[in-house]
């Protein structure tokens, strides 16, 4: 096969049918459509809306309105150009988190997988306490010794999110040794690594794809979480800092702040489901048997 | 040996096997945690020393001394020396002393007068939510693509998207403000109230656990009710499902005992995951909700860098989600015939 | 000459048992409808062991489970009726209350499976399987009553009662698993017996005793069974009638002398051909050309005719009559007056 030809069939597996389906897939498209709108919001935000930085404390708490559309804060500042400002902070984590923990699952289950005997094993205890250790209250923990800025934190939610997947990698991999091309290939005398990654992780992408989204969902959980009970200093605007500001700020207690605690809950429910309808319909296009 | 004896042999071998697995978890952690306290580069011990230093103007000799007596640890002797002692000590229950909660306290002491609101209120959730989303999801499946699958299964894909502690917040601003409840949801129970068993206060204490409660089991209730409907869906299209009709058993024990039984299995295998998602995210709800459990005391020793405390949560919670997911192990291995003889 | 006269003094003895008239089943999917039975009619009789022979998509199992009125969702009978003669009484299944409809399968028709490990509830005991059975048809039997039944019929099906009734299916071999299940369908002891591929799923020995004990209760017990199977070969050594099953309509039906020397079918013929010959062993296979059609979008006129070697221009337009060919021979071709086929 040519390599034009073949960049043309993966063009088509991985985005020209996608694409067809998520337009028909009703929740998949608003899925996607949202994931877009907070990327695009991450990327262009702060140049089209400026963080407002000037405290006026005549307009504290003012109701939304077509110059502030989701009202003001305590200060009197706009809660919009927050939200929209905050977006790239929260994406970032979650952007690298995800990437971080796909890449140490993919490694380590398919090594499992495929090397079996001690590695598999040495690797499967390590998932097994890792999986038990409950996360949040561990990154807590951390978040007391030491300082973890928006680096550090995404790097330390990767390291410790990586063992649901590597398990269900290590599965995958597991019954795809199994099956008929597999034996195949290595009939013909290719090596393991060149089965791993030209049989095997076309196989494995769609799993992969899916998981990289949702362990997004866990580090944005995570990230405000801890943002939220003040255990990593704020070094800047983000959804979590402004949950964290509205509530000791007590603006859960007037009726005419409520915009104020409700509008980062909302840009960060509106991301979780965005990615979680997404991934629902990226398992569907790679799974057809979901299709009903 | 009768076949009866090779059975139970087999049965009591797979009980072995999860306990030893859950030492092995706890043992880990607690070397972890040993190793995280003496040997980070800014270590709890180190970091307590000249805290004591600069703000009481303590000798090194003097600050150290203090600190050997509240972590129970002496630092001059061998690494291994001390790593033995202190999973000697861990194995007594002897955890060290407070040092800012409750300077002096035994942290055992403290740990005790929190960890019961903490486990009352997770496992009441966990049960209830748990069941609901079996039952939901059971009817769902049975019922799908009727209205009540329609409603329910969007309910529940919405209500899984938001974290717990944001529902916790929303639960505050729309109901406890709104509608003057707050008051219940600060604290395990009111302020003016003694503890004792009377209805007075069991009443108050079910009052205040409503908005906790409510909060983990939206959380958690919607991945429940979806996976069940899922697993649901593909036992009603096994064999032993259509034999069950086919031998004209009434529809309440197909129910039951061929579909129900069988459909639950896959989500004991989802609970392991689960049960340390909720503890762990007891640290938000507890402090959303001032619930006086060991996540709201995290919480206070982490602010109060009172780390004898904070590490001997961290161990407690650890230790909670592996006996819990032993427990779930074990109920599992009694309705799963086949787990018995081995995974 | 002699032969002849016997079959038809036969003929006049036999009474059908259950008739089926028009009958069509579909299947809802989300490329369309698959018309799985199309307009079936024929009878079986009390007594015989009727084949019903097809490859895998021929309708054959979704005709076995329309008799039971347990079509699997999403299909459905779309119209037709099944009426069953029993006691004096004519009895259409789908008219009856739900409850009656209940009591009256497995009392009257019981059911065996391709695949006894699907077939068997994997978290209940084989007695529990056993017993459910029993009791959902007579609840005040005793356990004692249930265990004598039970253990009679395993016995029967030469299983050691002691060893079987406390074990889980997975912990017996599949050749056992499809004795306890036809131990479970004899158990209330039906006058109708559907067999699904009952020994497919087995390897060739357990095969052999499988079908050895069939034999056995078809002599002892002379119930009325339907057979339904791919593997035409097995139809020569139980078979008293055989229809040919393809794309949801029956091609020919007869009784298996018949079928097996004077087809009239040319897709009869040429399952013949695909069956192996232990007499000769250089000779050839003959697999039957091309694949079963697409039942969603099946072909014009004779759904046969892409395969079919003997295909005219009439076979492409009009879907041919289920006419009689002889006596108790009934065939759907157009051709079927002119083929000769070779043996």
């Amino acid at each position: 096969m040519s390599v034009g030809k073949k960049a043309k069939n993966v063009l088509y597996t991985f985005v020209v049918d996608p694409l067809k389906i998520i337009v028909h897939n009703k929740a998949g498209l608003i899925g996607f459509i949202g994931l877009l709108i907070y990327i695009f919001m991450a990327i262009a935000g702060p140049y089209i809306v400026p963080l407002d930085t000037i405290p006026k404390p005549e307009q504290r708490y003012l109701p939304p309105s077509w110059e502030h559309p989701l009202g003001t804060d305590f200060e009197g500042k706009d809660i919009f150009s927050q939200i929209v400002n905050g977006a790239r902070d929260v994406l970032f984590v979650a952007f690298l988190a995800g990437t971080i923990t796909v890449l140490i699952a993919t490694v380590l289950g398919s090594i499992a997988g495929f090397k079996g005997g001690l590695w598999d094993n040495a690797i499967m205890a390590v998932d097994e306490i890792l999986l038990t250790i409950p996360q949040f209250p561990l990154l807590s923990v951390l978040a007391a010794l030491t300082r973890l800025d928006n680096f550090t934190l995404a790097l330390v939610i990767g390291v410790l999110s990586w063992p649901a997947l590597a398990r269900a990698i290590r599965s995958q991999v597991l019954s795809l040794k199994e099956r008929d091309f597999i034996e195949a290939a290595r009939a013909l005398g290719l090596d393991a690594k060149h089965i791993v990654f030209t049989e095997i992780m076309p196989n494995l992408m769609s799993y992969i794809v899916v998981s990289w989204i949702l362990s997004m969902t866990g580090a944005v959980y995570s990230q405000v979480g801890l943002v939220f009970l003040g255990f990593v200093p704020f070094t800047s605007h983000n959804w979590g800092v402004m949950i964290n500001l509205a509530w000791t700020w007590g603006a859960i207690y007037y009726k005419n702040s409520v915009w104020y605690i409700i509008s980062p809950i909302m840009a960060i429910t509106g991301f979780q489901l965005s990615a979680i309808l997404f991934s629902r319909a990226l398992e569907e296009i790679f799974n057809p048997r979901l299709r009903e | 040996m009768s076949f009866k004896s090779v059975v139970g042999k087999i049965y009591r071998n797979f009980l072995v096997r999860r306990i030893l697995r859950a030492f092995g978890v706890i043992f880990v952690t607690s070397t972890l945690t040993f190793f995280i306290i003496r040997l980070m580069p800014s270590n709890p011990i180190e970091i307590f020393i000249n805290q004591m230093m600069a703000a009481y103007g303590m000798s090194y000799q003097d600050a150290k001394a203090l600190a050997l007596a509240l972590f129970t640890i002496d630092l001059d002797k061998p690494l291994h020396q001390q790593y033995i002692e202190y999973l000697i000590n861990l194995f007594q229950g002897n955890l060290g002393r407070s040092i800012s909660i409750s300077p002096g306290t035994p942290v055992m002491d403290i740990i005790l007068a929190f960890l019961p609101w903490t486990l009352f209120s997770v496992s009441i959730s966990i049960l209830a939510s748990f069941v609901l989303g079996v039952i939901t999801g059971i009817i769902a499946a049975y019922r799908r693509g009727g209205l009540f699958d329609k409603v329910m299964s969007t309910f529940a894909a919405i209500i899984s998207a938001i974290p717990g502690y944001l529902i916790g917040i929303l639960i505050i601003v729309f109901i406890g403000v709104q509608y003057g409840l707050i008051n219940y949801m600060r604290g395990a129970y009111s302020a003016g109230i003694r503890p004792g068993f009377n209805l007075q206060f069991i009443s108050d204490v079910f009052l205040h656990l409503a908005a906790p409660f409510a909060t983990y089991v939206l959380s958690t209730f919607g991945g429940w009710m979806l996976s069940m409907k899922a697993s649901t869906i593909s036992t009603l299209g096994e064999d032993y499902v259509t034999v069950a009709k086919a031998k004209g058993l009434p529809e309440s024990r197909i129910r039951t005992q061929y579909v129900g039984r069988n459909a639950i299995l896959p989500l004991f295998t989802s609970l392991a995951i689960q049960l340390g998602f909720i503890f762990g995210g007891s640290v938000l709800i507890e402090n959303i909700f001032v619930y006086r459990g060991v996540g709201r005391l995290l919480w206070s020793s982490i602010n109060a860098r009172d780390y004898t405390v904070m590490q001997a949560v961290f161990l407690i919670i650890t230790i909670s989600v592996v006996v819990s997911n032993l427990l779930a192990d074990l109920i599992y291995g009694l309705i799963d015939p086949r787990v018995r003889v081995g995974e | 000459m002699a032969v002849k006269t016997a079959v038809k003094e036969k003929e006049k003895e036999r009474r059908a048992i259950i008739t089926v008239r028009n009958l069509s089943v579909e299947y809802r999917t989300h490329r369309g409808i698959v018309k799985a039975v199309r307009n079936v009619s024929f009878d079986v009789y009390e007594g015989e062991i009727l084949f019903l022979v097809g490859e895998s998509g021929s309708g054959k199992s979704t005709l076995g489970f329309a008799l039971m009125n347990l079509v699997p969702s999403p299909g459905y009978i779309k119209e037709g009726e099944i009426i069953y003669h029993l006691d004096g009484q004519d009895i259409e299944l789908r008219k009856l209350p739900l409850e009656e409809q209940r009591l009256f399968r497995w009392k009257q028709v019981a059911m065996v499976f391709q695949s006894a490990l699907n077939a068997l509830n994997p978290v209940l005991r084989i007695w529990d399987q056993l017993y459910d059975t029993i009791q959902a048809h007579d609840p005040n039997i005793t356990r004692e009553e249930a265990y004598k039944k039970i253990k009679y019929l395993l016995s029967m099906v030469r299983l050691d009662a002691d060893r079987v009734l406390k074990s889980y299916p997975h912990e017996l071999s599949g050749g056992m698993r499809q004795r306890v299940m036809i131990a479970m369908a004899l158990l209330l002891d039906p006058k109708i017996l559907i067999l699904d591929e009952p020994t497919t799923a087995l390897d060739i020995l357990t095969q052999k005793n499988i079908i050895e004990l069939l034999k056995k209760i078809k002599d002892e017990l002379g119930l009325t069974m339907i057979f339904i199977t791919h593997d035409l070969s097995l139809a020569a050594e139980l078979a008293d009638r055989v229809a040919v099953m393809y794309a949801g309509k029956i091609l020919e039906l007869s009784d298996v002398y018949t079928i097996f020397y004077n087809p009239k079918h040319p897709y009869t013929y040429a399952l013949i051909k695909t069956i192996p010959k232990l007499t000769s062993i250089d000779e050839e296979l003959y697999p039957i050309p091309g694949s079963p059609p697409d039942m969603i979008n099946l072909p014009p006129g004779c759904k046969f005719h892409p395969r079919c070697p003997y295909a005219k221009e009439i076979c492409t337009e009009k879907e041919p009559e289920f006419e009689q060919a002889g006596p108790n021979h009934y065939v759907a071709c157009h051709r079927w007056r002119e083929l000769k086929f070779e043996r």
